[in-house]
């Protein structure tokens, strides 16, 4: 039925959107305020998720070495680490290293920390990576118990605060986006009664000649989507110009704040919220449309 | 036999009695005045032909099936088989005659020539030739009634319903919408209407229900 009488149903849908300009034109707006805050919850979600990860990433284990070890119980040392479940990446850094390290941060007051600490205080260590930032705890435990290993040191404490921290900013930007959505489905849904209930007359007597539901929801369906997706344009166009401004002027000035802007992503989540809108014009629409197909 | 009603009883959510134990038969190609005072139950009784209402109680059989039973999706093949004329014409002013009355052809799914076919027969039927491009707010108000008619019996229903309709227009006006009625009638179609105009039934010669109080308090064939 819908092939058949595509052409009727279009040109119901663009009369129904010229006729009724005004609440076409307040649906449309509706709409694009609502993809618009989505979108801005969908990048937020997506940014924080990016800064969480890079956090989380950045996180590891230092295992400090018992002072005299031979070349050969340095190795066995290292075996051992590698084989050891959840490691994933495995760096040795010797005693002269850090200690090069630790005189860098002192580098600019032109100061030699080795003339004054006569000899080098600091042990051999390894800097290992987990798989899984979150098996971090486990990973460092099963390493301290390899012998020739004095202490592991992964930020104890802090590690744990953070998972928690990561953990409720997932939770809460899903929730809100998900509240968004049907604040969306809401605002939509009574913008469309209106313009469905100007027309109820015209309905009621389709019903009585014996049209079926679908045959008078199709224009309807066809009027929700374009709708939805006029909204959902200006929403991205809107959101993409204020996002790529904000990428730019990141680059400079909160250089420290990780955006996230591959290109190719970001057109998904774009085309993701033109297709959200689609779908929130026919959900809305199929909302307000029911009662008035009771007849 | 097109409608059966057995011990139809309707009461409104709000607590009105609409018809009381209506029990009657109507037989295909009958024309049938349907009379009584305001609230007496015409229009609930009505829009039970057409399954707008459905009864409290009783059964109610249109060409021996009952709608009562009837699914929900069955319910516009029923109306398909009926045409419906109201008081207050309930044209679409947006819309041109000819759009107006093709409009009930399009929304049965019939094809774009027997559409265009049919729409030229009925216009002819009721008199309206050369108003075919006019909007509904340019016709004086029985021809937008003939325009109700001319939808209403563009699907060939078995069965016309008119309710109250000519109970906008003036005397000569619905003579002639009674003629076109008869004319229906004669084709073959059967035609129920509902009328509170006396003078329009009174030598008729047509049978004539009267409800009061939700009740049939007469069934005959002439008014006394």
């Amino acid at each position: 039925m819908i092939l058949k009488n595509f052409g009727y149903f279009l040109k119901e849908a663009l009369i129904s959107l010229s006729r009724n300009r005004v609440l076409s034109l307040a649906t449309v707006t509706t709409m694009a305020v609502c993809i618009f805050f989505l979108g801005v919850a969908v990048l937020l979600t997506v940014n924080a998720g990016n800064f969480m990860n890079q956090l989380e990433s950045d996180i590891e284990i230092i295992a400090y070495l018992d002072d005299p070890l031979t070349d050969e119980e340095l190795k066995d040392v290292e075996t051992d680490i590698q084989s050891t479940a959840g490691v994933q990446e495995v760096t040795f850094v010797s005693k002269e290293e850090a200690l090069q390290r630790l005189q860098e941060k002192f580098s600019q007051e032109d100061y030699d920390l080795q003339q004054t600490l006569g000899k080098n205080p600091l042990p051999n260590s390894f800097e290992i990576k987990a798989l899984n930032p979150q098996e971090v705890a486990q990973v460092a435990q099963a390493i301290g118990d390899i012998p020739g290993i004095y202490k592991v040191n992964y930020g104890q404490g802090l590690v744990e605060k953070l998972f928690q921290v990561t953990k409720w900013v997932r939770i809460l930007s899903m929730v809100f986006m998900v509240i968004l959505a049907l604040g969306a489905i809401f605002l939509i849904a009574t913008t469309i009664r209106l313009a469905v209930f100007s027309r109820r007359k015209e309905i009621y007597l389709m019903k009585l000649i014996g049209a079926t539901d679908w045959f008078i929801r199709w224009p309807f369906f066809i009027e929700g989507i374009m709708m939805g997706l006029i909204g959902a344009l200006i929403a991205i166009g809107l959101l993409a110009g204020g996002y790529t401004s904000l990428i730019n002027s990141a680059q400079t000035a909160l250089f420290f704040i990780p955006l996230v802007s591959q290109q190719n992503f970001l057109v998904q989540v774009y085309m993701g919220l033109v297709a959200v809108g689609a779908v929130l014009g026919i959900i809305g629409t199929y909302i307000s449309l029911n009662r008035f197909l009771n007849v | 036999m097109l409608v059966q009603f057995y011990n139809v009883t309707k009461v409104y959510t709000n607590g009105v009695k609409a018809l009381n134990d209506v029990s009657l038969k109507i037989e295909r190609g009958e024309f049938i005045f349907l009379m009584g005072p305001s609230g007496a139950g015409k229009s609930t009784f009505i829009k039970m032909l057409f399954r707008e209402e459905l009864p409290t109680q009783g059964q109610i059989f249109i060409s021996s099936r009952s709608i009562v039973r009837m699914k929900r999706r069955e319910v516009p093949h029923l109306r398909r088989s009926m045409g419906v004329v109201f008081q207050d014409f309930k044209l679409l002013e947006n819309k041109t005659v000819v759009e107006n009355i093709a409009f009930a052809m399009k929304v049965v799914g019939l094809g774009n020539r027997e559409i265009a076919a049919r729409t030229a027969e009925v216009i002819n039927m009721v008199g309206l030739k050369g108003k075919e491009d006019s909007f509904p707010g340019q016709l004086s108000g029985g021809e937008q009634q003939r325009v109700g008619i001319a939808r209403a019996i563009a699907n060939r229903p078995l069965l016309l319903i008119a309710d109250e309709p000519s109970g906008n227009l003036d005397m000569v006006t619905a003579e002639g919408i009674m003629e076109l009625l008869y004319n229906i009638n004669r084709k073959g179609t059967t035609v129920i209407m509902a009328t509170h105009a006396r003078e329009l039934v009174r030598d008729a010669g047509k049978r004539i229900i009267t409800l009061e109080a939700g009740q049939v308090v007469s069934d005959l064939c002439t008014l006394e």
